[in-house]
């Protein structure tokens, strides 16, 4: 009985964790011009990271180590430092997409100006981190994040035409009013907010703050197959309420109030309080996600003690990285720099970097001597072969379709 | 001397025919005993006739898998070789100029 609340913990809190503003933004943006005919990205892009997720946990469990530190030691210095740039940068600039993603969230409560909310976000991730328990951090946001499933209820509420929705997704095609090149401007930036590196560099790292061992392994390969699947079902389901009251209104996703419009329409004000409370969790969430993995990416590159599980002091520099990197956060936004905008280029910055990323953790998941027995199968290699050439044509893609389609305007 | 001045080093004979650049150092534990490890020896040179980037691992011939990538990276490195670091005869500011006597060995880390 325990263990089965142990995994139902688990998987909720994967799936309440999935959703961050990258996904919320980009989903409902997609949803308001394209209806559904990204939808298969969304798909395809949670095969993705179940695939690079799962990898990256199962080498945490087994070798006790996070990825990061095996990358450095098994491909050398060189190797890892490209990959160190890549996903510390992208990082960075998704980190500050989530503290103004926290910030617009509780201005749709509040009112408050966003950049007004923008220290006190940075102020309470900070306290948090430094304070809070791992699992604690991880279950209270994940759950709260879990209030997101209105949207799924809400498509429901709109009463939509079913037939042309499954349609739209089942047998896409560029809508006359956008291009090819928008419309594949816009599968690349889905592609990315589905599978952001941190979301990698976290579950491994969280694994060895969790003290993770083969025992288990199942519970984690649960977590990740059951949680992030419908995590994206969310995902999807933000992208239909786009769709069914944005599109035909012509409505453009400037802000988070947009995103959140359908629900309030579907469902009044107690549906949008959800929202609210599932924004602030889902970006508040992945905000301590991103500024841990800053610190965990720097710290495992350099060597240096890291984790939540030693007290600050056993791992001061860890904990200075992370203060530098919110501070930045709070320094870029205080320009008056828009969010939304800030994570629409983030998510397409984290698509170039992928490559990158994912790479190096399918060798080390490959390494005998770290994994042992439990190195990847051949199914697993064939798939996230098959995911790497995907990731290298967008990568490549990416910015010639930005300069082509300015940015998807 | 310090590891970066080895490595991408373009390597010579004695006749000055160019033999590639160097890949990579290997090195084996059989020093003075420290306090966790023995030292490491330098016991010599992986030189590339053809990319001075790394092997990735792959120079162990048991790791196979992905297959794609492994037979790739051994594919780009065909033609690598070791020799032993008393088959070095100097080194010049830019180059490093092998013995008369020097041998080509396998660059495989057998099992």
């Amino acid at each position: 009985m325990k263990q089965l609340l142990a995994v139902a913990l688990g998987v909720l809190t994967a799936i309440g964790g999935f959703l961050d503003i990258g996904d919320l933004v980009t989903s409902s943006v997609v949803g308001s011009r394209f209806g559904m005919a990204l939808v298969w990205v969304i798909v395809l892009g949670v095969i993705g990271i179940c695939v690079f997720a799962q990898m990256s946990g199962r080498v945490a469990a087994i070798s006790g180590r996070a990825t990061f530190e095996i990358i450095r030691e098994r491909l050398g210095a060189r190797m890892a430092v490209a990959n160190l740039g890549a996903s510390f940068l992208i990082n960075l600039l998704t980190l500050t997409a989530e503290v103004g993603g926290v910030a617009l969230a509780l201005q749709l409560a509040s009112s408050i100006e966003p950049t007004l909310w923008v220290p006190v976000a940075a102020f309470a991730v900070w306290l948090v981190i430094w304070r809070v328990k791992f699992s604690i951090m991880e279950n209270v946001t994940g759950l709260l994040g879990l209030s997101l499933i209105v949207f799924a209820v809400a498509v429901f509420l709109l009463h939509p035409d079913w037939a042309s929705l499954t349609g739209q997704a089942m047998s896409p095609s560029v809508p006359a009013t956008e291009t090819g090149a928008t419309y594949w401007y816009y599968a690349i930036a889905l592609f990315g907010s589905a599978m952001t590196p941190y979301e990698v560099f976290f579950f491994s790292s969280g694994g060895v703050e969790e003290k993770w061992t083969k025992k288990d392994l199942g519970q984690s390969r649960v977590n990740v197959l059951v949680g992030f699947p419908l995590g994206g079902i969310l995902s999807i389901a933000i992208a239909a309420c786009a769709t069914i009251v944005l599109l035909p209104q012509g409505i453009q996703v400037t802000s988070l109030s947009q995103v959140a419009l359908p629900v309030s329409e579907a469902g009044g004000k107690l549906a949008v309080a959800f929202v609210i409370v599932g924004m602030v969790a889902a970006t508040f969430g992945a905000t301590l996600e991103t500024t841990l993995s800053s610190g965990y990416t720097i710290a495992q590159f350099f060597g240096w003690s890291w984790g939540k599980f030693r007290r600050p002091i056993k791992a001061a520099r860890f904990h200075l990285v992370m203060i530098l990197c919110l501070l930045f956060a709070i320094g870029v936004l205080a320009t008056g720099a828009d969010p939304v905008m800030i994570t629409e280029y983030s998510v397409v910055f984290s698509a170039i970097a992928l490559p990158l990323t994912y790479l190096p953790i399918l060798l080390v998941a490959n390494d005998k001597q770290y994994m042992g027995d439990e190195v990847n199968g051949r199914a697993t290699n064939a798939v996230a072969l098959a995911f790497l050439v995907i990731i290298v044509v967008a990568s490549l893609a990416a910015i010639p379709l930005m300069i082509i389609t300015g940015a998807g305007a | 001397m310090i590891l970066s001045d080895l490595l991408t080093r373009p390597v010579i004979d004695a006749h000055g025919h160019s033999l590639g650049r160097v890949l990579d150092v290997r090195f084996v534990i059989d020093g003075a005993p420290g306090q966790l490890l023995a030292e490491a020896r330098l016991a010599g040179l992986i030189i590339s006739p053809r990319a001075a980037t790394s092997f990735l691992g792959y120079e162990r011939t048991d790791e196979k898998s992905p297959w794609l990538i492994a037979s790739y990276l051994r594919w780009r490195h065909r033609g690598s070789f070791f020799v032993r670091w008393e088959d070095v005869d100097r080194l010049t500011s830019t180059r490093i100029v092998l013995a008369r006597s020097y041998r080509k060995r396998s660059a495989a880390l057998p099992d």
